[in-house]
């Protein structure tokens, strides 16, 4: 017995009671279960493929689409190619994303600082609001909001307001920018805009650290807002001396014989339906966040900052604010995440967005190659809002000294999830238990 | 010299304007002049709102729509002819509402009043008024109004039951509430029975199942078994041990990354191509698989939350005392981190719920959907949407906020943030 002891042992130990050995075996048992069933699982459906004849591949891509796209703000034609009309449907769900995170912290902010207020009334308006609308599914609020602008009345006989707002059951009409002639201009411009911004912010970091290190006023805020809007009115203003204005402005009106509008912005009816159900679901949400930020501010935190002589909006400002957004901006970048995945449902109210139009291309393209990229589009939406929020949680983690280590590029690849910081404690996109 | 001022000073009341409603309303609404405006301000905003709002729902609303869709909100077309041509399955949903009635009254036996007692009869009380709507009686025949009326005995025997039998302990009760579980589905999908003149027990393919009955099984199995698979995940993704913490990291980040929606959908058209053409479909099992195995995903990251939040000291303490590996995880660090995060449990619970209603998506009749094809189908409905959503609204609402209220009264109980 000794011998054999001796024989199968490592490190003294006999291997079948080595902590080390079990583990070990036990992982690559179950990891050559899981290949084995995964290889199981799609060489099944590769069978079936080719069996049954279904179509499958990515040469369906550079065919034509030759079907309408309901709402598409980029240029689209029924003769572009399934790939083009992808990428239509990808900046479809982008915008709506995109307008909805901007609009549903707008409005989740004001409803959570309401639930604070010391104005009973106004708190409790905002505990309904937040207790009803977190609590009825989506969809409900979407079909109950998508009916009632369907109840408007047509195009025709719709609300007009001042000549310059029209709202009817095509959808709200009013004054604003459009794309100029030539598309690629247009892009260009908005290039410069990008350009503009990351100048400003830069100006803006700059400033700051002279004001906070020299104690002399550099107005960092006003800087930055200049450069940015300077740079995108002075490209704006080059481009259409050259021959082509990128935006152009113009109200909306009537036109043609039945009435309808154009000129202005329209968002039309789907949109408008997703933006305002989304909007006011994912509100309730971020009220209850941000309430719970504030909340979780320590009393004196705020008391000390008074007896310092800061008054009430600057202790919000420069005190309880900044200590909050530790605590608000992990689940708030979850609901941002979330918001873009439910507009999923855009499909429920009449939008085209990814997952509606890739549903209706399966009709004439392999589904199983349409879902491998809309699965693939989503996984990179939902990475960036992970790498975003992971960037922010770490400047503002009270860890800084990691948090500064290295440049940008280090910091975007510590972020990223699928890898932990340390060994046990695990990091995420989420990142709870940061600091 | 002051103390003797003190003393003979009479010890005044507190300012009339200081106490009681008086003070209470300057406090709360009159603080200062920009409170004071806000209140003004919200105050008429809130009564026009009110008086809309009453009046629409009190006149204006045309609530008939609601009564005339009735019993299919809460089974669909279950007992339609095309599923059951006899129409004479109403009986079955029934006969399972009596099973969780009693459940219900025996978990009220074994709490021996608070909440389960609340719960208990709140449901059975429903249920026993529901009895007695005013449709005539070709349309709710006596049969189905008996069977609702026995909920209300029904949560009386149960609550004997675990009284005054050797029945009343807590592994009981959750034996029974599996086995009613079991046996709704059972009796829902039906049997085929050789002396079954009548078609009373025939099988009913779960395409037809719907309605509220629908969303609740989805979301009574969702709940049940997304809970150990999402600690499962969890305990994996902290594990050390490369293999499977990949796995479990790749599994939790895809399924979160991927609307819900796009999943049922593959789950309908892509899945199936795995398995042979003979293997049976079944739109149930498809959406109640996705939907538990997306919740798990989440329910791993709040899991996750707690366990990392609890202090590293509880961990080596146990294992100081000499206790192994596995009983650390589930004796000691399992309950506190679960007890921490039991909000966002029950938040992702209540998720769940509510994402049972984008079964639509592979055509199943769930209680939004009958409502929507009830508004979509019969133009002399288009206008009446308003109500009839709103109605589904308040139905969803009555069960999440229910829950979220147990789940405060639980937090509350345990103690949580006092230690």
């Amino acid at each position: 017995m000794a011998t054999v002891n001796r024989l199968f042992a490592y490190e003294g130990i006999p291997i079948w009671r080595h902590a080390r050995i079990i583990e070990w075996t036990l992982q690559v048992v179950s990891g050559v279960v899981i290949v084995a069933l995964l290889l199981w699982f799609f060489s099944n459906i590769g069978n079936a493929v080719e069996d049954r004849d279904i179509p499958f591949g990515f040469t369906f891509l550079d065919r034509e689409y030759q079907t309408p796209i309901g709402e598409h703000f980029i240029p689209y034609d029924s003769s572009d190619t399934f790939g083009y009309a992808m990428f239509v449907a990808i900046t479809n769900t982008l915008l709506v994303a995109v307008l909805g995170v901007i609009l549903a912290t707008a409005l989740g902010i004001a409803v959570g600082v309401a639930r604070l207020s010391n104005n009973w009334i106004v708190s409790k308006i905002a505990l309904v609001y937040i207790e009803f609308f977190r609590n009825v599914p989506l969809l409900v609020q979407l079909l109950f909001w998508l009916f009632i602008i369907l109840a408007l009345p047509p195009v025709r006989e719709g609300f007009v307001i001042a000549d310059l707002l029209y709202i009817n059951n095509a959808g709200v009409s009013f004054p604003g920018p459009n794309a100029g002639g030539d598309f690629g201009i247009t892009l260009l411009w908005v290039g410069f805009i990008v350009l503009g911004v990351v100048l400003g912010v830069l100006a803006h970091a700059r400033l700051s650290r002279r004001e906070l290190e020299t104690g002399r006023a550099s107005y960092p805020v006003v800087a930055g807002f200049a450069i940015a809007v300077g740079v995108a009115a002075v490209s704006w203003g080059v481009l259409a001396l050259m021959g082509d204005a990128p935006i152009t402005f113009s109200a909306p009106e009537p036109r043609g014989r039945f009435g309808r509008i154009g000129g202005g912005v329209t968002i039309r009816a789907g949109l408008l339906v997703l933006l305002i159900g989304l909007v006011i679901y994912t509100a309730s949400f971020i009220a209850e966040i941000v309430r719970a930020g504030i909340q979780s501010v320590g009393r004196g935190q705020v008391e000390a900052a008074r007896a310092t002589g800061l008054s009430p909006m600057q202790a919000l400002r420069h005190v309880t604010f900044p200590q909050a957004l530790r605590v608000i901006i992990p689940p708030l970048i979850s609901q941002y995440l979330n918001l873009t995945k439910n507009s999923s449902l855009g499909g429920a109210v009449g939008y085209t967005d990814l997952t509606n139009v890739g549903i209706t291309m399966t009709q004439t393209a392999p589904a199983v190659s349409i879902f491998l990229l809309i699965m693939l589009a989503y996984l990179a939406m939902s990475l960036t809002w992970s790498l975003i929020g992971n960037i922010y949680n770490r400047r503002i983690s009270f860890e800084r000294d990691e948090a500064q280590s290295g440049g940008v590029l280090a910091m975007a690849a510590r972020a990223l999830p699928f890898r932990s910081r340390r060994r046990g404690g695990g990091d995420d996109g989420d990142g709870r238990g940061e600091s | 010299m002051t103390t003797a001022n003190a003393s003979s000073a009479p010890v005044l009341p507190p300012p009339r304007s200081e106490t009681g409603a008086l003070g209470w309303a300057r406090a709360n609404l009159f603080s200062t002049p920009f409170n004071a405006a806000l209140t003004a301000l919200s105050a008429v905003a809130l009564l026009a709102a009110l008086f809309f709002g009453l009046r629409w729902v009190l006149f204006s609303a045309d609530w008939s729509v609601v009564a005339t869709v009735g019993g299919r909100f809460v089974i669909g077309s279950y007992n339609s002819d095309q599923a059951c041509p006899g129409n004479n399955c109403f009986w079955r949903p029934q006969v399972s509402l009596l099973m969780a009635t009693l459940v219900l009254g025996a978990a009220w036996g074994i709490a021996g009043g608070g909440m389960a007692r609340g719960a208990a009869l709140i449901v059975a009380g429903a249920a026993f008024a529901f009895a007695f709507l005013p449709y005539g009686m070709e349309r709710m025949g006596m049969d189905v109004r008996l069977l609702l009326a026995a909920n209300l005995p029904m949560v009386f025997i149960g609550w004997a039951l675990v009284r005054y039998t050797p029945l009343g302990s807590a592994r009981t009760l959750a034996i029974m509430a599996v086995a009613a579980f079991g046996l709704t589905l059972f009796l829902l999908l039906g049997y085929e029975i050789a002396g079954d003149e009548g078609g009373w027990f025939r099988p009913v393919d779960v395409r037809h199942w719907g309605g509220l009955t629908l969303n609740l099984i989805l979301a009574g199995a969702g709940i049940t078994l997304s809970l150990p698979i999402g600690i499962a995940l969890a305990l994996g993704r902290r594990s050390h041990l490369p293999v499977l913490k990949t796995v479990c990291v790749g599994f939790i980040e895809i399924l979160r990354g991927v609307p819900l929606i796009t999943l049922l959908f593959m789950s309908q058209h892509i899945v199936p191509l795995a398995f042979p053409e003979t293997f049976p479909r079944n739109s149930l099992l498809n959406a109640g698989v996705v939907i538990t195995l997306f919740s798990s995903a989440y329910m791993a990251e709040n899991v996750r939350g707690g366990l990392q939040a609890l202090h590293p000291g509880q961990a080596e303490a146990a294992r100081a005392l000499g206790l192994p590996g596995w009983q650390t995880t589930l004796l000691i660090s399992l309950p506190q981190a679960i007890r921490n995060v039991i909000p966002a449990i029950v938040g992702q619970f209540i998720g769940l719920f509510k994402d049972t209603s984008l079964v639509y998506i592979i055509g199943m009749l769930d209680m939004v959907e009958v409502g929507r094809v009830t508004i979509t189908g019969r133009p002399e409905y288009q206008g009446t949407a308003q109500e009839m959503f709103i109605f589904i609204a308040l139905v969803f609402w009555v069960f999440t906020y229910g829950m979220s209220y147990i789940s405060r009264r639980v937090e509350r109980n345990l103690g949580v943030g006092e230690r």
